[in-house]
């Protein structure tokens, strides 16, 4: 018991010294899953928009398919990028393997399924007349569906935030495709491999920082839901 | 759609901007990294992060050690993945420089494999040696149909040498034999940390390397006894090699040898010998390259010879790729 | 007068329906035109037409006596704008809504500016910029988005029954506004709405609608006075009932109109006759209690409309009536339908047409 509190104590003391390699990792983190969620978002939001907006053949099913992939375990996720970025795999020839690429990539995959299911779910809970409102004042049809969008917006947001959360807080993406090193650790996985090498107080001090990040997103996106209403 | 058309362009510029940014950072503006798959062995012991540690103040390379099961390392050597590997599992190296995937193999230190078991040694193979040992556990679990041996199952070299062991005993006890019995032959498939929680839990015997048993054991995380060490039938040693270039010419070859260089160092091979001296009152590795010289009247000289020695060198001829300096 | 959007054998047919059939009707210059017929006549879907929003899937629409085409559709759709029935306002201030338009049309900021405090003004909504669309008050979202398609100032206006959620004080406000707009800035206006007294006194022409067909098109004198004909369209709107009236003794008047349903009213009538009671006038309660009102009936709720601040109920007590109650005072009541309820309304409430 002793030795956790002064893994705990020791691990507040290299948080608040600006501890370079904490520093670093946490950096890393953020930039990794901040990447991997803009892109999704990028992506994401075109989808959404033909699905909340347009109808077409085999709709419900595309629309089935993102939603089941949201619960894609992120272990199996990160084994399927694992055998497409080896060399022996289909881009292997990137050399991407154990880069913070991979990780970008392969987080944006996991969580582009939540973006583009929140953002549909925000699309659709627009009035369809809106469509037809805004071009009754004249706007053309690009025009009509970006109000329809301005109108989502806080779905929208809401699906940003949520992504990021999961990318931040998830391991195993991180750990097949990036590797649990000290060149591309991030939070999660820096949390493996401090533990490993016996560097408690280190670990203790990622996992604070994670739990305190996660805590406040939640809490953020708690907070924005309620002044929705 | 308009718009949509330029969303997506919006997209898939932003996505290559990064991609091709994070891409260009990593190989221009950041330390050359090379990448070294090593067995969870040399991991769990905490060497490689001594290594690591010592190897990157002095010269500015990232080293990156990716640890899986010596099986494991070698096939990313083969597919490229990694750079250099640090494994123990000479057949499987053989094998691996055989099929020109691998160059300039260096052995860099060894120890021994100890058969570990429970305190109370219900199986009494206290004065034994390793083969003597395995019959009376394979006996003792076959009669009383209790689990008493655990194993790594797993492709690593620790696991071959268990499979070398029971194939030397005789008939009615070799390895496909006795993996069978499930009633007492356990198969962890996993590393050597978890397989030694696994025989710690069932009270049962392993073969384990030491450097990873003694952690353990100072960790408090097992409570079993090491009963049969230091034999030749338990030599395990640890080689250095690095990828091929011209099998894979975007491999760091050149930070490989640099790298190599450096395991056979003085400085690294005093490391080696003195890594957990401290912390555990003995070495868990011996450094190979001076009991590799040709004075060297170590016991332990003659016996890597014999186990790990390809044609009667280290590393033959024909599997070196310059450097010649690394020889002598 | 010039015409300013015209409608040739127009048909329209949604998943089979048929919700416009033949349709031709004209609109002038600088006139209020009121379509007038039952929920379900296909008022909103000729208004969407007109709106160029929907395509007919037969026949033809022109504007200011151009053909309409899918090259000139976006054009012309800038010439006409339309208020909803739903209000449907943007999640963001007063201004932005009523911006809109003209932010589409690439107004210079001060000029936006200025139409907006205008228009404002108009609708007696002065000072209201700032606030968020969604805090204000059912009459008061409304007039945004009337605010918000008055500014464009375009050559025709279509509004979709604009009154029919509101309540009789934000109804009035609503119909003087548009009233005024047509006198200040001579803007074409075709408003559809079921309700005829907003159509005998609002309109300068009025155009009957019922099943997807016009049946007629003429002034208010001229439709309201033709009986013969028109009784037949009218028996369909809401709360017009036929009846056969008779004057009593004590000198009121009782119209049967059928299924055992007797109505007093105050006017004298003979004969066949055409009745009309105001669901705003009938009160709706749960248990039948005395009071000067002439006219009680039983009846069970078959219907229920929720449009936002008001509720109606269509009961049925014999022939089927429509009352608007308050949200309010839905919610205390706890109505349901089957729930058995009382209408009672003054005799003085009937409107004989």
């Amino acid at each position: 018991m002793n030795e956790i509190l002064e893994g705990i104590i020791k691990a507040f003391q290299l948080i608040f010294s600006g501890d370079l390699k904490i520093f670093e990792i946490t950096l890393r983190s953020l930039f990794v899953s901040g990447a991997a969620t803009l892109i999704a978002i990028l992506w994401g939001i075109p989808i959404a928009m033909l699905l909340g907006l347009k109808n077409f053949r085999g709709k419900l099913l595309v629309k089935g398919i993102f939603n089941t992939l949201i619960g894609i375990p992120t272990v199996a996720l990160g084994l399927i990028l694992y055998l497409i970025f080896t060399k022996a795999g289909p881009l292997g020839f990137l050399s991407l393997l154990y880069t913070p690429t991979a990780i970008i990539i392969g987080e944006a995959i996991l969580v582009t399924p939540i973006i583009v299911s929140l953002a549909t779910t925000a699309l659709e809970a627009v009035d369809p007349e809106i469509m037809n409102l805004a071009k009754t004042l004249g706007a053309s049809e690009s025009q009509a569906s970006m109000a329809v969008l301005k109108e989502a917006l806080n779905g929208i947001i809401l699906a940003g935030i949520a992504s990021f959360n999961r990318a931040i807080g998830e391991f195993g993406v991180a750990a097949m495709v990036g590797g649990i090193t000290s060149s591309t650790a991030l939070l999660t996985t820096g949390i493996k491999l401090e533990t490993d090498w016996g560097n408690i107080d280190i670990s203790i001090a990622l996992t604070i920082i994670l739990l305190t990040l996660v805590l406040i997103i939640t809490l953020a996106v708690n907070i924005f839901q309620r002044r929705k209403k | 759609m308009h718009p949509w058309q330029k969303m997506i362009i919006i997209a898939a510029a932003t996505t290559v901007l990064i991609i091709g940014g994070t891409i260009v950072y990593v190989r221009y503006f950041v330390k050359r990294r090379l990448l070294i798959s090593t067995t969870t062995s040399l991991y769990d012991t905490g060497l490689s992060y001594e290594i690591e540690k010592t190897f990157e103040a002095k010269y500015q390379i990232d080293l990156q050690f990716i640890s899986v099961g010596t099986g494991m390392a070698i096939k990313q050597a083969q597919n490229g993945d990694v750079d250099v590997t640090l494994v123990h599992s000479p057949s499987l190296e053989k094998t691996f420089l055989e099929q020109g995937y691998g160059v300039c193999r260096k052995i860099i230190a060894y120890n021994f494999f100890t058969i570990v078991g429970p305190q109370s040694d219900p199986v009494g193979i206290g004065e034994l040696n390793a083969t003597e040992a395995l019959k009376k556990i394979a006996d003792y679990g076959r009669s009383r149909g209790v689990k008493v041996w655990v194993s790594r199952g797993d492709n690593s070299g620790t696991h071959q040498k268990e499979i070398s062991l029971w194939n030397v005993i005789g008939a009615g006890y070799n390895y496909t034999l006795v993996s069978k019995e499930t009633q007492w032959y356990v198969s962890g498939g996993s590393g050597m940390g978890q397989t030694l929680l696994m025989a710690n839990e069932f009270s049962a015997y392993t073969l384990s390397d030491i450097g990873t048993y003694l952690k353990y054991l100072k960790e408090d995380r097992i409570s079993l006894k090491a009963f049969i060490t230091e034999e030749k039938a338990l030599l395990n040693v640890y080689s250095v090699i690095a990828v091929n270039q011209t099998r894979h010419p975007g491999v760091n070859f050149n930070d490989a040898i640099t790298f190599t260089r450096f395991l056979i160092s003085n400085e690294c091979q005093q490391l080696i010998e003195n890594y957990g001296k401290n912390d555990y009152g003995q070495s868990l590795f011996c450094p190979a390259v001076q009991a590799l010289k040709q004075d060297s009247s170590l016991p332990a000289s003659q016996w890597i010879k014999d186990s790990a020695f390809f044609d009667g060198s280290e590393c033959p001829q024909e599997y070196r790729d310059g450097h010649p300096e690394l020889y002598d | 007068m010039s015409t300013v959007a015209e409608l040739r054998k127009v048909t329209k047919i949604f998943n089979g329906i048929t919700a416009l059939k033949n349709v031709n009707l004209k609109i002038l210059e600088g006139e209020i035109l009121a379509l007038l017929g039952p929920n379900g006549s296909g008022k909103t879907t000729l208004l969407k037409i007109m709106a160029f929003i929907e395509k007919p899937s037969k026949g033809e629409v022109y504007f200011c006596d151009k053909k309409v085409t899918d090259k000139n559709i976006e054009q012309v759709r800038m010439e006409s704008t339309m208020v909803f029935q739903k209000t449907l306002l943007f999640n963001t201030t007063v201004y932005n809504n009523v911006a809109y338009g003209l932010r589409i049309r690439k107004f210079p900021k001060n000029k936006i500016d200025e139409e907006v405090s205008k228009v404002l003004r108009l609708v007696r909504l002065e000072g209201f910029e700032k606030k968020n669309s969604k805090k204000l008050s059912g009459g008061e979202q409304q007039r945004v988005a009337l605010a918000r398609a008055l500014v464009l100032n375009t050559k025709l206006f279509l509004l979709d029954e604009p009154t029919a959620n509101l309540d009789p004080k934000n109804a009035s406000i609503m119909e003087e506004i548009i009233a005024t707009a047509n006198r200040e800035l001579k803007t074409t206006i075709l408003i559809a709405t079921h309700n005829m007294f907003q159509a005998k006194n609002l309109p300068h022409r009025i155009a009957l609608i019922t099943d997807g067909k016009i049946s007629e098109v003429g002034t208010p004198t001229e439709i309201f006075g033709k009986l013969s004909k028109t009784l037949v369209s009218f028996a369909a709107l809401e709360n017009t009932f036929i009846g056969n009236a008779i004057v009593t003794e004590d000198g009121t008047t009782l119209v049967d109109i059928g299924n055992g349903v007797q109505i007093e009213a105050t006017i004298q009538s003979q004969g066949k006759v055409s009745i009309f009671v105001s669901p705003e006038d009938i009160i709706l309660s749960k248990r039948r209690f005395e009071s000067s009102a002439r006219n009680v009936l039983k009846g069970k709720i078959v219907e229920i409309l929720d449009l936002v601040s008001v509720v109606r109920l269509k009961v049925d007590v014999g022939k089927p009536l429509v009352v608007q109650i308050t949200k309010r005072s839905f919610n205390e009541m706890k109505l349901n339908l089957n729930t058995e309820v009382f209408l009672a309304f003054k005799a003085s409430s009937v409107q004989i047409i």
